[in-house]
C-alpha cells in the first residue's frame, strides 16, 4: 500500500519553547496508527498541527502526496479530515441529535445555506440517525448533550468525528477518563466505527493500543523514537527506558 | 409540527390584529405604531449579532442611517424615482457597506470589535454632519414619500394609513423572514458558532465566512427599517446615523431580551411607548430611560421576555429547568 499520509520533519516551538522537533512518520492507507508517549511529549501538538489548529514551524504533511500543512481546519475536514478531543467538546446545550447533524449537513454541503432547514431534510436526518446508531446513543438523541454521562459524552465525541464521514480520523485519547469496562466497550465501538477508515489515535491505556493498532509511533521529548508494529514495541529497550517501563 | 402551527398561528393572529388597528387607533397612535414596527425591525436585525452570533455591536445606527440617507439623497436627486427602486438602490448601499465593513472589522473579536464599530460609527457621523451638499448637515433632508407603483394602480403614501399598511407588510414580511432565517442552515450555523466555534472549524464550517455573511445580512435588514424611517417621517437628520441611534436599539434589545427572537419586538413597543409617554410628561426623558435601563440591567438581566417566559413556565406548567440559558437555541430548534 502506497503512503496515504507522510508527516516530515515537523518541527514546532512556541516563543522559544521547542515542542516537536522533528516528527516524522508514515501512515499507510486504512492503517490504524497509535502515537503514544509520556505526558508533555507532544503528541496533542502533533495532532493540532495535523489537524489545522496550529501551523508548523517548518516541515510537510503529505496526504495523498499533496502538501496540507498550515491549512486551517475547515479545509482539512472538506478534504476528508476528522479529529476528536481529548477533553469533551461537544455542543453542550444542543440535543445529541442535532449534535450530530451539525456534522452531517456540512458534509452535505448544507453550511450556509439561507432558505434550506438542515431538520427538514430527509436525507440528513436519517444519516444522523445511523450515526447514533453506531456510536449507541440512539435512545438519548433528543437529550442536551449536557444531561449525558461522561461515557455517553465520550461516545458522542466520536459520533461528531464521525459525522462528516472522514477517510483519516483522528482520535485525541478516546477513552481518557473512562472506567475498565467503558473503556472495553469503547475500544469495540471505536474498532466497530473506523473499520475501513484510517485512523490516528493519541492513547495512554496501553490496552488500547495493543488491541487496536497496527502500527505504534512512540513520541519522546518532541520526536519518534522508534514507529513500529505492536510486539515489536512491547520488546524494544529504548521504549521501555522512556515510557513503557515506568507503568 | 405542533411548534410549526402555533408559530403560524401567532404570525397571522398578530397580522390580523394590525390589519383592524387603523380603523381603531387614532392618527397620533397609528403613527406610534408605525414608528414601532420600524424599530422592531432594527432591533431583530441587531439581535441577530447579539443574541445568536453573540457580536456586541455599538454602531448598528452606521447600516440604519447609511439607509435613510440613501433613501432621502436618491429621492431628491433622482426625480420620478419607484419607491421600489428607492428601496433597492438603499438596500444595495448598506449591503455593500455591511460587506465592507465587515470585512475590516471582523477580523477582530470582542471589545476590539465594539470599539471598532463605534468608531466606525463615528466616522459616518461625521460625514454625514460636514457633508453639508449631499447629506444637509445639521439641517438634515426633508422629502416627500413617493406613491406606491404596483403596475395596474398606484396607491398614494401620503395618507397614514396607506403608509402603515404598506410598512405592516414589508417590515413584518421581513420580520418573519429572519424569524425564519434563524432555522435555516444559514441561521444556525451562526447559533453553533456561537456555542462551539472551534468545533464548528473542525466540522468544514468557515466561521470567518459565515460571520461576514450574517455581518452584511444584519445589515441589510437594518437598512430597510433606516429607509422606512425615512418615508415614515419624510425626514432623516444626522441623529439616525448617530451614536445614539446605536445606543437605542442596543437599549431596544436589552429592555426586551435577547434571548429571545421576539424580545426585541416587545423591546421595540415598550421602548416607544415609554419614549412617546415621557417625552409628553418631561423634557429629561432620556434621564428617565436611562435609569430604567440601569435598573433592567441590574435586575432583569434576561429582558421582559424573560420575564414573560419564566411567568408562563411558572403558571402553565413546564419548568424552566434551564434557568433561561440559551433558550435560543431551544427556540430555534425545529
Amino acid at each position: 500500500m502506497s503512503d496515504y499520509l507522510h508527516i516530515q520533519n515537523i518541527h514546532k516551538d512556541f516563543s522559544g519553547l521547542k515542542v516537536l522537533t522533528g516528527v516524522d512518520f508514515k501512515v499507510r492507507e486504512k492503517e490504524r496508527h497509535a502515537v503514544i508517549g509520556p505526558n508533555g511529549a507532544g503528541k496533542t501538538t502533533l495532532f493540532n498541527i495535523i489537524s489545522g489548529k496550529f501551523k508548523p514551524s517548518s516541515g510537510a504533511i503529505l496526504l495523498r502526496g499533496e502538501d496540507i500543512s498550515g491549512k486551517p481546519a475547515d479545509v482539512l475536514n472538506r478534504h476528508g479530515l476528522s479529529r476528536s478531543f481529548q477533553i469533551t467538546n461537544v455542543f453542550q446545550e444542543l440535543s445529541v441529535f442535532d449534535n450530530i447533524l451539525t456534522g452531517v449537513r456540512s458534509r452535505h454541503g448544507l453550511r450556509y445555506h439561507f432558505f434550506r432547514k438542515p431538520a427538514m431534510n430527509r436525507v440528513l436526518t436519517e444519516k444522523t440517525e445511523a450515526i447514533l446508531e453506531k456510536v449507541g446513543l440512539a435512545d438519548v438523541k433528543d437529550q442536551p448533550a449536557s444531561s449525558l454521562s461522561y461515557g455517553q459524552q465520550r461516545a458522542l465525541e466520536i459520533g461528531i468525528t464521525l459525522s462528516t464521514e472522514p477517510e483519516l480520523i483522528l482520535l485525541d485519547e478516546p477513552t481518557a477518563g473512562m472506567t475498565r469496562e467503558e473503556t472495553e466497550h469503547a475500544i469495540k465501538m471505536i474498532d466497530q466505527v473506523t473499520a475501513g477508515l484510517t485512523l490516528i489515535i493519541i492513547e495512554h491505556d496501553m490496552d488500547v493500543v495493543f488491541s487496536l493498532a497496527d502500527t505504534i509511533s512512540v513520541l519522546h521529548y518532541g520526536t519518534i523514537l522508534v514507529c513500529d508494529a505492536p510486539d515489536k514495541i512491547r520488546c524494544d529497550q529504548r521504549v521501555k527506558d522512556a515510557y513503557l517501563g515506568e507503568g | 409540527m405542533k411548534q410549526k402551527s402555533i408559530s403560524l398561528i401567532t404570525i397571522v393572529v398578530l397580522f390580523a390584529v394590525a390589519a383592524v388597528m387603523p380603523a381603531v387607533l387614532k392618527q397620533y397612535h397609528l403613527n406610534m405604531l408605525t414608528e414601532i414596527i420600524i424599530f422592531a425591525l432594527y432591533a431583530v436585525s441587531y439581535n441577530l449579532l447579539l443574541g445568536y452570533a453573540g457580536l456586541l455591536s455599538f454602531g448598528h445606527a452606521s447600516f440604519f442611517g447609511l439607509a435613510a440617507f440613501a433613501t432621502a439623497v436618491s429621492i431628491i436627486n433622482i426625480p420620478g424615482l419607484s419607491i421600489w427602486n428607492v428601496i433597492l438602490i438603499s438596500v444595495a448601499v448598506t449591503t455593500l457597506a455591511g460587506f465592507a465593513l465587515g470585512g475590516l472589522l471582523l477580523r477582530h473579536k470582542g471589545a476590539y470589535f465594539a470599539l471598532l464599530t463605534l468608531a466606525f460609527n463615528s466616522i459616518l457621523f461625521a460625514i454625514a454632519t460636514k457633508w453639508h451638499s449631499v447629506t444637509g448637515g445639521d439641517d438634515g433632508l426633508s422629502i416627500t414619500r413617493p406613491d406606491l407603483s404596483l403596475g395596474f394602480t398606484t396607491i398614494p403614501l401620503a395618507s397614514l394609513t396607506n403608509f402603515y399598511y404598506l410598512t405592516l407588510v414589508v417590515l413584518g414580511l421581513a420580520i418573519i423572514f429572519c424569524w425564519y432565517f434563524t432555522k435555516t442552515a444559514m441561521g444556525q450555523t451562526v447559533l453553533l458558532m456561537r456555542e462551539n466555534e472551534d468545533r464548528m472549524k473542525f466540522l468544514g464550517y468557515n466561521t470567518n465566512i459565515s460571520r461576514l455573511i450574517l455581518f452584511t445580512f444584519s445589515g441589510a435588514v437594518a437598512g430597510l427599517a433606516g429607509i422606512f424611517y425615512t418615508f415614515h417621517f419624510q425626514f432623516v437628520s444626522i441623529s439616525a446615523i448617530s451614536g445614539d441611534m446605536s445606543t437605542t436599539v442596543l437599549l431596544i434589545a436589552f429592555v426586551g431580551g435577547t434571548k429571545k427572537f421576539w424580545g426585541p419586538i416587545l423591546g421595540a413597543f415598550v421602548y416607544i411607548i415609554l419614549q412617546n409617554y415621557l417625552s409628553d410628561v418631561t423634557d429629561r426623558w432620556p434621564l428617565v430611560m436611562g435609569m430604567i435601563f440601569v435598573l433592567m440591567v441590574l435586575f432583569v438581566p434576561g429582558g421582559l421576555s424573560d420575564v414573560i417566559t419564566n411567568l408562563w413556565h411558572k403558571f402553565f406548567g413546564k419548568k424552566d429547568d434551564k434557568d433561561g440559558k440559551l433558550t435560543t437555541a431551544e427556540e430555534v430548534r425545529p
